[in-house]
């Protein structure tokens, strides 16, 4: 008996209601004896509403049919029925987790009221109902429920601001229902019945005035409950002053229940789509956009629990449209699941921090746990892998391109982008430590349901990896090691740095050694290359808490997106790493700051790329990588615009203002990966859609051109910006975005000799870029200095150090006989082969204005005067330098035998680009000209040898005295300060005064201006938001005769 | 009667009832007192459920109880449909909640700040 | 192959002395022809091989350290080099050099050898005008290279080849055939290039050889400064010798190589004795100027003429 009862009816959906409501009744009763055990009662009855919705999913999921249940036992439409489903099942159990987890979260306060505990049960009961019943009317009342219960919870709280916004509130949400129940009647008078099903199989009953006016009501009430901007300040009120407990459950648990309402009930609203889909996308778009303007935390959240919302109607409107409702569970239940478990985290963390302002959220600044948690979740939320919203995003942004539209796209990642600039401001905000911060006062324990949150984010999306790809233990490899070596944070520092390089020396040998052809040189570059300069970490002992294991996802990642066979695996890993690197700039000195420009622009570069993959899987429909070649028309514009994404990310002109920043800012040893390693990323993307596409004749040359000429002016322009640079590290950043400037000019190029000079290029700063970084994070060390004019004379404290630096510039400026001259010469070659006749000269020109700075540096530093402070100073430790000598013995064999190189780098081209070089012997031949590297490197060995021995026998006879500091000649004068001596400041002030006008920071600028302007545009849009409840009700109004308008109300 | 007439009452209640929903939303939207917008919000419902009974009405009809007097065949078109009527009590009862809340709500925010005036209420906006 | 190097080598080292001998007396000459025109007597042709003998046995020298040792080095070997690359008489074996080891791209990128070898040095000496006259030169360097690129860019273009031999072969034949008559724009923006290169008035403020001592030598004395002046003659006589091969027709002989390239030093001389002296930013300016529309002219040009 019991036992029937057991299996009949708990352990069936109505069960829900029942513990419900059973719980419900004895709350109080237990309450009375003993609160305890009411609480324990209160979790209890979750808990079990938990498990029969897991249970009857997984019978669901294993195949079971989808349960239809009755009341009252007679059939529908004369009783009313609910359903439990697929989708019912989903939202069902993810809403009652999220409940349990709220509950526990939220158990401090509920501890203080009985009823609280009666009405959250009721509250949850009521959204599990609107999700499973099929009745019209019987959905009203359960939206009834589920608001009476949440103003009943808003209400406990006594303060002034609640109250109102509370009250604000219930007037909304009162219209909205009054609208619903209009709708309901009319409804029902056309149709005769209140069940959803039997409405839908007489959906031609519902047409004519009465028909519109039904429908509409209907319409409106749901999508103004969604909170449609502008009407819905009453919402933003709630989310910034109720407590985070209630307002997580509003965000994800009601408003899950009214989407789920308006799921259900679209096929009678089918005439509507498109105004959904506009009030979806313009809500989502919009209150992203203002909330670039707040600075409040949870009115924030408001603003971003909103635009989420309004992304999952577009979702659906647009899924519907598309006619692809098979796809809707990845689409609408992968955003759903990653707003559910996001945003409620973020509700409880904000509850937890307790501070207001985004800007006192500096308390969790030093606490490496709680930003680990707080990362999490605004990474999920933003959409970055490996969390739902990335997946979701992936597919509904690949079948809106599917489906032609486009403008929805611009819509998602334009919102996307606002969102995360937001969001990860906040962030930003976060990480910077403040003097005035008294320590937070969160407890461990207290942090346990958001840490779940974030758990059931990494489990969930995996589960929708396996959904879309096969191969998700390559693609999670990163993330698994980065986990492992995480766990294994607390070990010293040195420990760390070695556990991470053989991880990733042996995760990255296994995943890129079997590859072939170009991914195979550059896996030797990025893998190889990345471990060799992460040897160099070693020269900080200090305990670094989470660098190593995201340096170790990022290397990984770099190994994976090499093996990346489709578009999906390559975005994936693709975001991997710029997620992991953005993490990485973070944890330097200044880095946060510099970090966000660094994101920003890295996501904008994503959208674009997922834009261009998108586009390329509408026009030829597959994923596959090898397959962006048969794009047919749209091949132009999948090319523009995973190009745009790519340049974006080696530093384009234009788009280049993240790079000093990121680069100057980012620990020292960390920016020879991020400019030798991390950028050759956006190469090799750059020459797979340039394989796959640019060489195609039918793609028309014209944005190949267009390419060449960005590179060339980037490669001028960030040699003229270096020039002027006194930061030594952004010296280097500039130097690094013209050095790619080439490479990039070197593909659009098109040609096998092009793409031999970009590759060559590419290998060659890497070479010289490395041991660039490195020589200079030990300078740093040491001097503790940036600025360049404050050092000086360290030739003589860091002999190994110039030594390096000077050889590594050599090589970068072009000079025979070192490896730089073989890339200059190419890539000439290759230009005058292809008529790039202005762009040669050009190459000429900045490869000149590089000498400056390449003088520059090593004179400022190492040559000159030594401050008197420096004069103690010890060469840099031995294990930077032993990186950096093994880089410069690969440059001399390189120098000596590019054939070595060259050959390689050849054959990896030609099942591209078909040609060979042509070898007589050891000299290389192109249709103009001839280079003997041996011969070269010999000739200068003799030239250089014969004055040398000149010298040192002159020597024996000459008596050469070595001089003190200041023994110099100086206008009958001995200097005794090195600061007014060592011309070291402003040091092209003529170079400035004539062509210093060139590089006005006008792309600073430009994109400060565009800040500017997006929040002059929010606040002028957020005017609507003035705290009157009056005037929300009146938007709610008028939202009807808006849409009563816009859907031609007038010409019935 | 003829079909004229049953138009005509329906049509009363209905239209009565559409008017009692407009002075609602005119008294939310207009009057900045909370006790005098709950007084609106309450009008609103009450119309709603006017506008709900029109819908189920048939003139001349009788109680929707089969017995000798109003047989299974004729039923349809004789009684009064039920569904309507039981609607209206459930949204009634709702009805009531919703207001109790709302009066309750005023009752606390005249606590709290001492006033009852919706537009001194916007501490939370932007 | 030892032998061949070898004979190579000895090859290489007559045309080097030719050409540092040749150098000097140009010098001179230069300077008795300046003189003459302010109405001195001048020096005698002797006085440049006098000067670098006497710095060469100066019995003391100080070292500012291990970079200021090697700039001259650098410096001369940077001489040297570009010479090697170069082949000095058109049709001889002998004076071909190692022209066979890199065509007219490495010659152009060897120059920077010497100078960015010596700036090191110079550098390294501590002494601020050394670094001001470098910070100067190398600006004015990226101006005139504009011009200079351009010219090049042309000459490749019409005569389709990197080859320093093969440019001059093309020229043969006439002085109809060569640079100078086929494409006179280019050869006017490589000579306004020219001007610049050989650091005479008005572009040698970054040298300032009139009045304090300024520049990268500043510091430099005894047999640092020997291996400088010889360089400073062999470096001036090496880029006559590019640009006679580059524009106007190469040589057969060193007779013809002597006339060619003091005709071509006479337009730098002329022009210096002219004319007043740039700052830096002016010159730049100027170089940015007329100099690079004809580079740009010179391109168009070379495309409507020789190619279709």
């Amino acid at each position: 008996m019991v036992e029937g009862f057991i299996t009949q009816v708990l352990l069936q959906p109505l069960g829900i209601y029942v513990v419900a409501l059973g719980a419900g009744f004895l709350v109080p009763l237990f309450d009375r004896a003993h609160r305890s055990s009411a609480i324990l009662l209160f979790f209890l009855a979750l808990a079990g509403m938990v498990a029969i919705a897991g249970i009857n999913l997984l019978a669901i999921l294993n195949g079971a049919a989808p349960i239809q249940i009755e009341t009252a036992g007679i059939a529908p439409p004369f009783a009313i029925n609910l359903r439990f489903g697929l989708y019912e099942g989903g939202f069902v159990l993810a809403v009652n987790s999220i409940a349990l987890l709220g509950a526990l979260h939220w158990l401090p306060s509920l501890r203080q009221h009985a009823s609280a505990l009666l009405l959250y049960l009721i509250m949850v009961m009521g959204i599990n109902g609107m999700v499973m019943t099929r009745d019209l009317f019987n959905l009203f009342i359960f939206i009834e429920i589920t608001s009476i219960a949440t103003y009943a919870l808003i209400g406990m709280e006594r303060t002034g601001s609640v109250l109102a916004a509370g009250f604000k509130y219930i007037i909304a949400t009162s219209v909205a229902s009054a609208f619903f129940l209009l709708g309901t009647i009319f409804l029902y008078y056309l149709t005769g019945t209140l069940n959803i099903d039997g409405m839908v199989a007489q959906r031609e009953l519902i047409s004519g005035p009465i028909g519109f006016i039904a429908t509409l009501f209907l319409l409106t009430s749901l999508l103004i409950e969604l909170k449609p901007y502008p009407a819905n300040g009453w919402g933003l009120d709630v989310y910034e002053t109720a407590p985070g407990g209630i307002a997580a459950l509003i965000s994800v648990g009601v408003s899950a229940g009214v989407f789920f309402a308006l799921l259900k009930t679209l096929p009678l609203l089918d005439n509507y789509l498109s105004s959904i889909a506009v009030v979806g996308g313009a809500t989502f778009l919009l209150s992203n956009l203002i909330g670039l303007k707040q600075d409040n935390a949870r009115r924030l959240l408001g603003y971003s629990s909103i635009g989420q919302m309004g992304l999952l109607t577009l979702a659906l409107a647009a899924t519907v449209q598309l006619g692809i409702e098979a796809q809707l569970p990845l689409v609408a239940g992968g955003l759903f699941i990653n707003h559910l478990l996001a945003k409620a985290g973020l509700f409880w963390l904000a509850d937890l921090v307790n501070r207001n302002s985004t800007r006192d959220w500096s308390v969790l600044a030093g606490r490496p746990g709680r930003l680990l948690l707080f990362g999490i979740l605004l990474s999920a939320l933003v959409g970055l892998p490996p969390f739902p919203g990335f997946w979701a995003k992936w597919v509904l942004v690949t079948e809106l391109a599917a489906g032609g539209l486009y403008p929805w796209i611009t819509v998602v990642l334009l919102g996307s982008l606002l969102e995360a600039a937001y969001l990860f401001r906040w962030f930003t905000q976060a990480l910077q430590t403040r003097e005035s911060d008294t320590p937070d006062t969160i407890r461990l324990e207290s942090l346990l349901p958001v840490a779940l949150a974030a758990l059931l984010l990494f489990a969930t999306g995996y589960g929708m990896a396996v959904q879309l790809e096969s191969d998700t233990l390559i693609m999670f490899l990163p993330l698994l090691a980065g986990t492992a070596l995480w766990l294994l944070d607390g070990l010293p520092g040195l420990l760390k740095s070695l556990l991470m390089l053989v991880v990733v020396a042996a995760g990255g040998a296994w995943l890129t050694l079997d590859l072939e052809g170009l991914n195979r040189i550059f896996g030797f570059i990025l893998v190889g290359g990345g471990v060799l300069l992460s040897l160099a970490t070693q020269y900080r002992s200090d305990v670094r808490k989470g660098f190593y294991p995201l340096l170790g996802i990022l290397l990984l990642s770099l190994a994976t997106l090499l093996r990346a066979h489709t578009s999906l695996e390559f975005f994936f890993s693709w975001e991997l790493m710029t997620l992991s690197s953005y993490l990485l700039v973070t944890l330097g000195r200044g880095g946060a700051k510099p970090a966000l420009t660094y994101l920003l622009f890295s996501l904008a570069a994503a959208y674009f790329i997922l834009a261009g993959f998108a586009l390329a899987y509408a026009a030829s429909g597959s994923l596959e990588l090898a397959a962006l070649g048969d794009t047919g028309s749209s091949m132009g514009l999948v090319f523009s615009l995973l190009a745009a994404g790519f340049v974006i990310k080696t530093g384009g002109l234009g788009v280049h203002i993240w790079v000093p920043g990121t680069y100057g800012e980012a620990d020292d040893d960390f920016t020879a990966v991020l400019s030798a390693v991390v950028s050759k990323a956006a190469i090799f993307g750059l020459l797979l859609v340039a394989a796959q596409l640019g060489i195609r004749s039918d793609i028309g040359l014209d944005p190949a051109y267009v390419l060449g000429w960005i590179g060339m002016l980037t490669a001028t322009f960030g040699a003229l910006m270096a020039v002027f640079q006194e930061d030594i590290k952004k010296l280097l950043a500039y130097s690094s975005m013209g050095q790619l400037g080439y490479i990039v000019t070197g593909i659009a190029l098109m040609s096998h000799l092009g793409w031999v000079a970009a590759l060559y290029l590419t290998v060659n700063h890497f070479l010289f870029k490395g041991i660039l970084f490195l020589a200079v994070a030990g300078v740093v060390l040491r001097t503790s200095e940036r600025l360049m004019y404050k050092m000086g004379g360290l030739i003589k404290n860091m002999p190994f150090t110039f030594v390096a630096t000077m050889i590594a510039i050599i090589a970068m400026s072009g000079v025979p006989p070192l490896t730089g001259f073989g890339g200059k010469w190419l890539l000439f070659n290759a230009m005058m082969e292809k008529g790039w006749y202005w762009l040669a000269a050009l190459a000429f020109f900045s490869s000149a204005v590089a000498f400056l700075y390449m003088y520059r540096l090593l004179h400022t530093v190492f040559l000159g005067q030594r401050k008197l402070e420096h004069a103690q100073l010890r060469e840099a430790p031995a294990i930077l330098l032993v990186p950096q000598f093994l880089l410069i013995g690969i440059i001399m064999v390189f120098s000596a035998y590019p054939k070595l190189l060259l050959e390689p780098l050849s054959s990896a081209i030609s099942p591209w680009l078909a040609g060979n070089l042509v070898w007589d012997g050891l000299s290389l031949h192109t249709h103009l000209g001839y280079w003997n590297a041996p011969m070269i490197m010999g000739v200068v060995a003799g030239v250089w040898m014969i004055p040398l021995l000149f010298l040192l026998l002159m020597s024996l006879t000459l008596k050469i005295q070595k001089v003190g500091q200041f023994n110099i000649v100086f206008a009958a004068e001995r200097p005794h300060r090195p600061e007014d001596t060592h011309f070291a400041y402003n040091f092209f002030a003529h170079y400035d005064r004539a062509l210093g006008f060139l590089v006005k920071p006008r792309a600073t600028a430009f994109w400060n201006s565009i800040v500017e302007w997006s929040h002059t545009l929010a606040a002028s849009l957020r005017i609507f938001y003035n705290g009157n409840g009056q005037t929300y009700a009146l938007f709610i109004v008028m939202y009807l005769v808006v849409l009563f308008l816009v859907n031609g109300g007038l010409q019935l | 009667m003829s079909f004229f007439g049953d138009l005509q009452i329906s049509m009363i209640v209905l239209c009565s009832g559409l008017g009692l929903v407009l002075i609602g939303l005119w008294g939310i939207l207009t009057q900045r007192n909370l006790i005098r917008m709950i007084i609106g919000f309450s009008l609103l419902d009450t119309g709603i459920h006017m506008v709900m009974v029109s819908i189920g009405y048939v003139t001349g009809g009788t109680a929707p109880i089969i017995n000798d007097d109003v047989p299974m065949a004729t039923a349809v078109s004789r009684v009064v449909d039920p569904v309507p009527s039981a609607l209206v009590l459930t949204a009634i009862v709702i009805g009531l909640g919703v207001t109790a809340v709302m009066l309750s709500f005023a009752v606390r925010i005249f606590r709290a700040r001492r006033t009852l005036m919706i537009d001194e209420c916007t501490e939370s906006k932007w | 192959m030892i032998a061949e190097w070898f004979g190579r080598a000895g090859n290489f080292s007559l045309t080097l002395l030719i050409v540092t001998v040749y150098g000097l007396l140009v010098g001179a000459f230069i300077e008795r022809t300046i003189a003459k025109v302010q109405g001195r007597i001048g020096i005698p042709y002797r006085q440049p091989f006098i000067n670098i003998l006497k710095t060469l046995v100066k019995r003391t020298a100080v070292s500012h350290g291990i970079m200021f040792y090697l700039g001259p080095v650098f410096r001369i070997a940077g001489g040297i080099g570009t010479l090697a690359f170069i082949p000095v008489i058109y049709g001889s074996e002998t004076f071909a050099n190692f022209s066979y080891a890199g065509d007219l791209f490495l010659v152009i990128y060897f120059m920077f050898f010497g100078q960015l070898g010596m700036a090191l040095g110079a550098g390294e000496s501590g002494h601020p005008y050394s670094a001001i006259g470098i910070a100067r030169g190398l600006s004015q360097m990226t101006a005139y290279e504009v011009p200079f690129a351009l010219a090049v860019i042309s000459i490749v273009i019409q005569y389709d080849t990197l080859s320093i031999t093969e440019i001059v072969a093309a020229q043969q034949g006439g002085w109809q055939h060569w640079t100078l008559f086929t494409n006179w724009v280019a050869t006017l923006a490589a000579m306004l290039a020219f001007l610049g290169m050989t650091g005479y008035s008005p572009f040698d403020i970054f040298l300032a050889p009139q009045e304090i001592p300024i520049g990268p030598p500043t510091e430099f004395h005894s047999a640092y400064l020997s291996l400088l002046q010889t360089n400073r003659a062999l470096f001036g006589a090496t880029k006559l010798v590019l640009f006679m091969n580059l524009f106007f027709g190469g040589a057969t002989g060193w007779i013809e190589l002597m006339i060619k390239t003091l005709a071509i030093y006479m337009v730098a001389v002329v022009v210096g004795v002219a004319f007043p002296r740039f700052r830096v930013d002016q010159s730049i300016r100027f170089f940015f100027k007329i100099p690079t529309l004809i580079g740009i002219i010179s391109i168009i040009y070379v495309q409507m003429m020789f190619t279709s």
